[in-house]
């Protein structure tokens, strides 16, 4: 069974003068491990499909599957709480909460699912480490740079354990650092057997990833998978 | 933690938390200190009109105060005095002897009423001995001494020493005439009370009504207003073929007034709060407005709708207990400082003492109002939090993070 599965999904917007098609009969099958891309131009679909999969989004046709389950059969608060247990958001700005620490941040989500005190701290120092913030868990997010909270925003991503990780543009506001936080999320890929699902339009972020999935208008027009 | 993040937003805008503490404190501040300036004036009225002459239970034959004749005493009266003197919870007792009288001066006549008293016993029971402008309590020799209010003395035009006429029935109804000689000249708060009271010692009284001695009530004084229903009852089973009233039944009026101090304070309270639901709910509005995006993430990332609900409520809460606990503990403190003191309010208030009461006010306000002003306030915040806090819970992630 696929982690991930897509079955003919469109997501047509009605809330505008003029209906909007952002994703057209996609199917996508994604496995464990796949450290994938999602390319395309601006306005292609990217951020659409990466919230179809991740259940914050519903799909107007098709079905998404993720672990087999149904996710649009679910409902709201069930909804949240498979996010919770299954799936690590990353986005592409401003993903922590300001008056936390780094620290605090990360342990959060492990709070909302109920995981005790002692074990919430002793990963999310840990997981802070494996980013490369094992220094700065007590800096707010306002202390910290684009690339820093970032790398923050994927430790907390991974700390809830789930099975795979989207980040929509993870790299989009930054410069120099978007290679170091490919390069750091592909390391967790392979030690920690993380499966990650990312957009981008960065010919440098599109370099270091295995499977590539272009769109253009809403459409998947190409799907390069290059050996590792 | 959820605590600790409730805590930590609140202090997110600190101009904004600021206001609205700020405010929340003054309201409170001042609309505890106007109620507790409104306690004060209604038991200060109590107090004075317990002091002057109604004490706290009165005894009198049943049916006299319907019927105030002469005849209406309190059969074996002497008795059931000295026996209420030993009641536990009894401070003091005084037994009046009460006579319908015309006053007369050489210019004018005037309804009054002839209080018969023993001194040493009214002393304990009332403080008209401590009111008075000019003479003595009756101290000194002299023919049938009185004590007349000032009221009295300007209306007949009497000075201290002169000599007043009064007329009243006896017991056996004949009309009596007695000279009798002003030694003191009182004056109370109540012009009312001051222009019809007219105290005379009890000997001389039953001698000029040529009478055996008779009481018609028992003013009863108690260690404290709040072992007053313990004596009343004491008394109420004691004497059931006696008419046993408390202040309040005497005095109704009275009664009234000091509940609706206590209501007023609450209505007050309520206005001021209700102004109050409306700046919070704004406030709490726009924090959640400012923050769309944020609590979007969140609810992407798994936190449950009632999770955020209890967030936004907590904040809420939170902002309006800081500010509560700040209003009432500077209310406490002034309230404090002013009962010490007093507040003159004299000047506001010049037909104050027609009423009867002080113009010398000692705010209070009782412990348990405290509580359930604490218990509105977070009532209050928890009705401000519901529309700030369903705006969040409906937050939709992928919308809130495109768009913000
Ligand atoms: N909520 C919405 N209502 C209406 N139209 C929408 C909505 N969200 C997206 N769209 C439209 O759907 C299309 C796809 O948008 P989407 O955000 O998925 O593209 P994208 O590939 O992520 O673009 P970008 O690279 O700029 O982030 C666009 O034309 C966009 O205007
Ligand atoms: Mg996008």
């Amino acid at each position: 069974m696929p982690l991930i599965e897509l079955d003919n999904v469109s997501k047509t917007y009605n809330t505008t003068a003029v209906p909007i098609q952002a994703v057209k009969n996609v199917s996508l099958k994604i496995e464990k491990q796949e450290f994938t891309a999602i390319v395309g131009p601006s306005g292609s679909g990217k951020t659409t499909l990466l919230n179809l999969i991740g259940g914050l989004d519903k799909p107007t046709n098709g079905s998404v599957l993720v672990e087999g389950t149904d996710i649009s059969t679910l409902k709201p608060d069930a909804l949240i709480d498979f996010r919770l247990h299954h799936i690590g958001f990353v986005f592409q700005a401003y993903n922590l909460v300001p008056v936390f620490s780094a620290r605090e941040n990360v342990e959060f989500i492990m709070l909302l699912q109920k995981i005790p005190k002692a074990e919430r701290e002793k990963r999310a120092i840990e997981l802070l480490e494996a980013v490369g913030l094992g220094d700065r868990i007590d800096s707010r997010p306002s202390q910290l740079s684009g690339g820093e909270q970032q790398r923050v925003a994927v430790a907390r991503a991974l700390a809830s354990r789930p099975n795979f990780v989207l980040a929509d543009e993870p790299t989009a506001n930054l410069s120099h650092a978007a290679e170091s936080l490919l390069d750091m999320m592909n390391r967790l890929n392979r030690n920690y057997e993380m499966t990650f699902v990312f957009s981008t339009h960065d010919p440098r972020v599109i370099k270091r990833s295995r499977r590539v999935v272009t769109l253009e208008d809403g459409a998947v027009v190409s799907d390069v998978t290059t050996a590792a | 933690m959820l605590l600790t993040l409730a805590w930590k937003n609140t202090w997110r805008n600190k101009k904004r938390s600021f206001i609205i503490i700020l405010s929340i404190a003054l309201g409170l501040w001042g609309s505890l200190l106007a109620g507790a300036v409104w306690m004060g004036w209604g038991e200060s009225m109590v107090n004075t009109a317990i002091e002057r002459d109604l004490s706290n239970i009165q005894i009198h034959k049943k049916g006299y105060t319907r019927n105030k004749e002469i005849t209406n005493f309190i059969p074996r009266g002497f008795r059931i005095l000295k026996e209420t003197q030993h009641i536990p919870g009894v401070k003091a007792v005084s037994g009046r002897t009460l006579v319908e009288a015309m006053a007369a001066s050489p210019t004018s006549t005037f309804g009054v009423k002839i209080v018969g008293i023993i001194p040493a016993q009214a002393k304990k029971v009332t403080n008209i001995h401590s009111l008075l402008r000019q003479g003595t309590y009756f101290r000194g020799r002299g023919r049938n001494p009185v004590i007349i209010g000032k009221k009295l003395a300007d209306r007949l035009g009497l000075k201290l020493h002169s000599k007043i006429i009064l007329s009243f029935q006896g017991m056996d109804g004949s009309l009596n005439y007695a000279a009798c000689r002003i030694v003191g000249i009182y004056k109370t708060n109540s012009a009312l009370f001051d222009q019809s009271n007219v105290f005379m010692k009890q000997p001389d009284l039953f001698r000029l009504l040529n009478s055996k001695p008779a009481i018609h009530e028992i003013a009863v004084r108690t260690e404290s207003s709040r072992i007053m229903p313990k004596v009343f009852d004491a008394l109420k089973t004691k004497y059931p073929g006696l008419a046993v009233q408390t202040w309040k039944e005497l005095a109704p009026e009275v009664a009234l007034i000091s509940a609706a101090m206590e209501s007023y304070t609450y209505i007050f309270l309520g206005l001021i709060l209700f102004a109050l639901l409306f700046g919070i709910t704004n406030t709490m509005l726009m924090a959640v407005m400012k923050r769309v995006r944020e609590i979007g993430v969140l609810i992407a990332i798994g936190m449950k709708r009632g999770k955020v609900f209890s967030m936004i409520l907590l904040e809420t809460v939170l902002l309006s207990i800081t500010g509560g606990v700040a209003g009432i503990v500077t209310g406490g403190l002034s309230i404090a400082y002013f009962s010490h003191t007093g507040i003159d309010l004299s000047a506001f208030a010049s037909g104050m003492e027609t009423f009867g009461a002080s113009t010398m006010v000692h705010p209070f306000l009782p412990l348990d109002m405290y509580i359930a002003l604490l218990v509105m306030v977070v009532a209050t915040a928890i009705l401000s939090a519901v529309l700030p806090a369903w705006n969040a819970i409906h937050i939709q992630p992928s919308e809130a993070i495109r768009t913000y």
